[in-house]
């Protein structure tokens, strides 16, 4: 089937089987390689993308019920000179060790700040209740977070 | 230039004495003094060691922008042109006689380009320690996590599909699940012969049983832990591609890739000249990713197929068919006078190993010798046995068996300062290690800062107020 979608503002499209996930169509027929497959149940979080303003798992949507969509991946944060808040400070605060949980984790922070620019850390916690890092124990994550919200705020407040 | 030697000679001897005076315990250093070397035998202090800088300092990461960046190049973010993807079936038992297996239906299915099973495999047997573990279980199963048969297909799904179409025929074996019961003489044993216990290990230090006759309380206590689950993000994953010179190059997650050339040598049957392993950036190892595991079945089914295959894990083969954390049962037996010193300790630790021994050497090792804690203990007692059972394999994984025992020292340091009216702190410090303490197995220790750790920390967390 053909699948028609907005991926990072670029119109893209593949011809895929009916059961692909957006998240292998993303993968395998885009070559979009940043959100991963962690688990395929929905549990950890490392597929996670946003589609039309809601972060998803992203192994869990058929690619077919993303068409038409607008999707967000984390090649999309950055732009060619300069990094995204979340992921400077991410960097800044060593907030990634192995990295494999990253793409997923950045793309929920991202839909928590689009959404609420200056959130508690009750909520950036529970706004990355789905996405599970086993090396960092979290601490590093939710600082950079809330550092790149109060950046984001500052750069919002001098334009 | 002469001077200079005879400058270093005299250095030699001074440092030697000067070492000497310090850590006394220690064995002189075999310095030849008549033909003497010419660097420093020691290096001046560091400033670093003495002021930890690294404590409190933000750490970053070289990679750390390319992980934030999503580029970051794991093994499934890898592909080649004309690439399968392999599946593994798991066997339906915990423990049974493998009769026959039958792929012809699996190979009719479409988009399948090769199978394999234990039988095709060159030297099917592998293992960090004891080569008891089967690439592909054949002719015994030993757990439900063991691989019987693998398929290579032109998508995931079709291996999927094909994996169903694979026929095998089961005798059942009776399976033993508890430890303490795979110990005694009437159980299943799972690899045969007349014991389930493969490993053991004993530590004696004084005379634990006048000890405990010495003690004026002797407490009792079976502790017991779980089995754990490293969960790394990236489930393990190979790619693996085979080319027309009969060279194999293998992409893998696997975190000691020496080791693994070797057992894929020994599995493969061939020189490991022919084999290019590549350790590839980890999504997660914690001791879960130390050996090979499906590295061997997806090299032999791109011979097979002679295209590259690649295998992931799924969260489910990662659970039950990669190795995992020993649980423990332990049973501890401590004497103490009325001022809560410890006077004997008699411990005893059973690891479930599971269906195989992986690296249950290191863990017993580490585990028997961290069994009687960081105390000073004049009368100790350990005994260690690893047992099969027909379970998950145990395996490395963070800490080697210290986690599990340490548990157990401190629930039952707990259990005694609340029995004798102590202090938890008080306790601890009337028995911690100290300089030069010997430790259970006689080793001097040096730079030991216990107590003054336990003090700093007591006193920054306010223990004293929480008492109160």
């Amino acid at each position: 089937m053909l699948v028609e979608l907005t991926v990072n503002g670029e119109s893209r499209s593949a011809n895929v089987p009916p059961e692909t996930t957006l998240l292998k169509m993303l993968r395998e027929y885009l070559g979009l390689t940043g959100a991963k497959l962690g688990c395929d149940v929905g549990d950890c979080g490392t597929c996670t993308v946003i589609v039309d303003g809601v972060s998803v798992n992203s192994c869990l949507m058929l690619a077919g019920r993303a068409d038409g969509c607008d999707v967000t991946t984390i090649e999309g944060l950055a732009t060619a000179d300069e990094l995204h808040p979340l992921q400077q400070k991410f960097e800044e605060h060593g907030a990634l060790q192995c990295g494999f949980c990253g793409p997923g984790m950045l793309i929920s922070a991202k839909n928590l700040l689009d959404t609420n620019p200056e959130p508690s850390v009750f909520e950036v916690r529970d706004a990355l209740a789905g996405n599970l890092c086993r090396c960092t124990g979290y601490t590093k994550i939710i600082e950079a977070v809330i550092e790149a919200g109060e950046m984001m705020n500052q750069e919002q407040a001098t334009v | 230039m002469a001077t200079r030697v005879k400058d270093v000679q005299t250095n030699v001897e001074d440092l030697v004495t000067a070492r000497e005076a310090r850590a006394p315990s220690r064995q002189p250093l075999a310095v030849p003094i008549d033909q003497p070397v010419t660097f420093p035998l020691e290096l001046p202090e560091s400033e670093a060691r003495l002021r930890t800088p690294a404590v409190g300092q933000r750490a970053t990461r070289p990679d750390g922008r390319l992980h934030g960046l999503g580029q970051t190049q794991y093994i499934d973010d890898i592909t080649f042109p004309h690439m399968l993807h392999a599946k593994i079936l798991r066997s339906e038992y915990a423990h049974a006689r493998i009769v026959s297996i039958d792929t012809s239906e699996a190979e009719k299915m479409p988009g399948v380009i090769a199978t394999l099973t234990g039988a095709e495999v060159p030297e099917n047997s592998f293992g960090p320690t004891y080569q008891d573990q089967p690439i592909l279980a054949y002719p015994i199963a030993r757990h439900r996590g063991d691989g019987v048969a693998a398929v290579a297909a032109t998508t995931e799904q079709f291996a999927l599909d094909a994996l169903e179409k694979i026929r095998v025929e089961y005798e059942p074996l009776p399976a033993v699940f508890d430890p303490l019961e795979a110990l005694e003489d009437d159980s299943p044993k799972v690899h045969g012969g007349d014991t389930n216990i493969y490993t053991s290990k004993v530590i004696k230090k004084g005379d634990v049983e006048a000890g405990l006759a010495a003690s004026d309380h002797v407490f009792e206590r079976r502790f017991s832990t779980q089995m754990v689950e490293h969960v790394p993000l990236e489930p393990h994953a190979t790619i693996a591609s085979w080319d027309g010179n009969g060279r194999v190059s293998i992409w893998s997650s696997l975190g000691r890739i020496t080791l693994g050339r070797e057992d894929l040598a020994r599995t493969l049957q061939m020189p490991q000249s022919r084999i290019r392993l590549i350790g590839t950036v980890v999504g997660g190892n914690f001791g879960g990713k130390n050996e090979i595991t499906n590295e061997p079945i997806v090299a032999l089914l791109s011979r097979k197929s002679r295209r590259p295959v690649k295998a992931i894990y799924s969260r489910g083969d990662e659970f039950v068919s990669s190795t995992i954390r020993h649980p423990f049962i332990m049973d501890y037996t401590t004497g103490v006078d009325n001022e809560g010193r410890i006077l004997a300790r008699k411990i005893r630790l059973v690891l479930d190993g599971g269906a195989y021994c992986s690296w249950t050497g290191t863990t017993i090792g580490k585990g028997s010798i961290l069994a009687p804690g960081p105390y000073n203990i004049d009368n100790v007692l350990v005994e260690a046995y690893a047992v099969y059972t027909n379970k998950t394999t145990t395996g490395a994984m963070r800490g080697f068996g210290a986690p599990q025992v340490c548990f157990a020292y401190e629930s039952q340091m707990d259990d005694m300062a609340d029995a004798l009216g102590i202090d938890p702190l008080e306790i601890r410090l009337r028995n911690g290690f100290s300089e030069n303490s010997l430790s259970p197995t006689g080793q001097s220790l040096q730079s030991v800062a216990l107590k003054e750790s336990l003090t700093q920390a007591a006193d920054r967390f306010r223990w004293k107020e929480w008492q109160a």
